[in-house]
């Protein structure tokens, strides 16, 4: 799997200008774009999930080419095929969890599903241990269960990657710690590359297999985590280099 | 019992019609951008701020014999409105509009952005999202306004007598019933028809506090 992002444009709204001028390309299984609040982060998934629409630029997943502004090709976000997990989930409030997860192979006359969709939806409950939740509500549920849901829900398709934005940061510390480690389990599980913005260095620590950096809408550092011990006991990453990075990144410059 | 079963039949129908045009405008305004949207916005609101016999006689203007609308549908189709129960549908529908229009609108600006995002990435075409996503989460809010606009079409009247009269059994409805009655000096019909009014009125309020009951809770 490989990912070829490069895309150019200026977003002004109240007088205040954001140019964004993003490339980078990866093909880990996990990447992690880190980033400050206002950088550009959530903006760029958007792009790439056809959210947004942008003047130039392209965008393309494991050679299919999703936008190209020079071909004149710009494909619905519906046809793309990506998994969005939004920052608050974006669970549908009217819906229980089972048809939440079952909801895009779900017709408009039709609340039930069939067959194999249905058998699908089943499974993913089964793995995300949330069978006991089927019938409830979003509401109902807690915020671990929710980002469940919201997980499962992207899966059921099968999609080309998954995009996550900001996955932990509606979560308390202890949650954030469990639902890494089931975020990992997942990856491995389905083998679908994942694409994850953060501005919390421990996702990066824990989950990076990749770093991009991102800095006021450009990308200021591409990183390869694989294959080094990249954690103290603590936590915090120990190649220099990257404590650098995030620290910067952070706004600390004196390392 | 036959006003209030007239007013019952022209209430029904510009309910319908103002639910329908209302809640078709009121997305279009909500989730789509174009020049002058906020002046249309004014203008669909009028009828609710200008008085009623303002609105009749422009009805009148429009929808008579010699008016721009009335002349064509005369000699096109030989329909005339004037002094019919379905011109006192038009007026009703046209009176009771913003009422659904408004409370539309804001039902469906208040479905998030990002849920309408959420199912356009799991795979959904545009009417897929306001039939699965949109319409549903506004339902609350668009089953509120209409019910306001049936009210608010019974009670019609000064519109109405403009445009449709006063004809006993044809156009008579119960508001203009009430008020012929009382200056005929007909208490005990007076008194009988305000009577059924208030319970009709309080039924339709049961009826909608029942079906608006929240049954899920937005988080």
């Amino acid at each position: 799997m490989r990912v070829d992002v490069d895309v150019q444009q200026l977003f002004q709204s109240g007088g205040h200008d954001f140019d964004l001028n993003i490339r980078f390309s990866c093909d880990e299984d996990i990447t992690v774009l880190f980033g400050q609040s206002g950088a550009g982060k959530s903006l760029l998934l958007k792009i790439i999930a056809g959210l947004q629409n942008v003047r130039s630029g392209k965008v393309v997943i494991n050679d299919r080419v999703l936008f190209d502004s020079e071909k004149g090709i710009e494909i619905a976000s519906r046809y793309r095929n990506v998994g969005y997990l939004f920052q608050d989930y974006a669970l549908f409030p009217h819906m229980t969890v089972a048809e939440n997860i079952g909801f895009s192979r779900r017709s408009i006359f039709s609340r039930r599903l069939k067959g194999a969709d249905l058998d699908r939806v089943q499974e993913l409950l089964d793995i995300f241990q949330i069978k006991d939740f089927s019938k409830k509500y979003p509401s109902e549920i807690s915020g671990g269960q929710r980002q469940r849901v919201g997980v499962a829900r992207a899966l059921l398709q099968r999609p080309e990657i998954l995009l996550l934005d900001e996955p932990f940061s509606a979560l308390d510390p202890l949650l954030r710690i469990q639902m890494r480690a089931e975020l990992k389990k997942i990856q491995s599980l389905f083998g679908i590359p994942i694409l994850l913005i953060t501005h919390d260095p421990q996702d990066v620590a824990e989950l990076g297999q990749r770093l991009i950096l991102i800095k006021q809408g450009l990308v200021t550092d591409s990183v390869d985590l694989c294959g080094a011990p990249y954690r103290d006991p603590l936590g915090a990453p120990v190649r220099p280099e990257i404590r650098k990075i995030l620290w910067s990144a952070a706004g600390i410059t004196d390392v | 019992m036959i006003p209030l079963l007239l007013s019952l039949k022209v209430a029904g129908f510009a309910t319908i019609v103002a639910t329908v045009a209302g809640v078709s405008i009121a997305w279009v305004a909500a989730k789509r951008e174009f020049w002058g949207k906020e002046v249309l916005d004014a203008v669909l609101t009028l009828p609710v701020v200008l008085p009623p016999t303002v609105l009749g006689y422009y009805l009148l203007v429009l929808l008579g014999r010699r008016g721009p609308i009335g002349s064509w549908l005369e000699s096109q189709f030989g329909i005339n409105l004037i002094f019919t129960w379905q011109g006192a549908v038009i007026a009703a529908s046209i009176v009771a509009f913003p009422l659904v229009y408004k409370s539309a609108r804001s039902a469906f600006e208040g479905v998030s952005r990002q849920l309408e995002d959420a199912s356009r990435v799991l795979g959904k075409s545009e009417l897929q999202v306001f039939a699965l996503v949109t319409f549903p989460l506004a339902l609350r809010g668009i089953l509120a306004g209409s019910m306001l606009a049936f009210a608010r079409a019974l009670g019609e009247f000064g519109a109405t007598l403009m445009v449709a009269g006063s004809l006993p059994g044809k156009t008579q409805t119960l508001s203009i019933a009430v008020y012929e009655a009382v200056q005929a000096g007909h208490d005990q019909i007076a008194n009988f028809l305000v009577i059924v009014t208030s319970i009709v009125c309080i039924v339709v309020l049961l009826a909608s506090n029942y079906f608006l009951r929240p049954k899920y809770r937005v988080i």
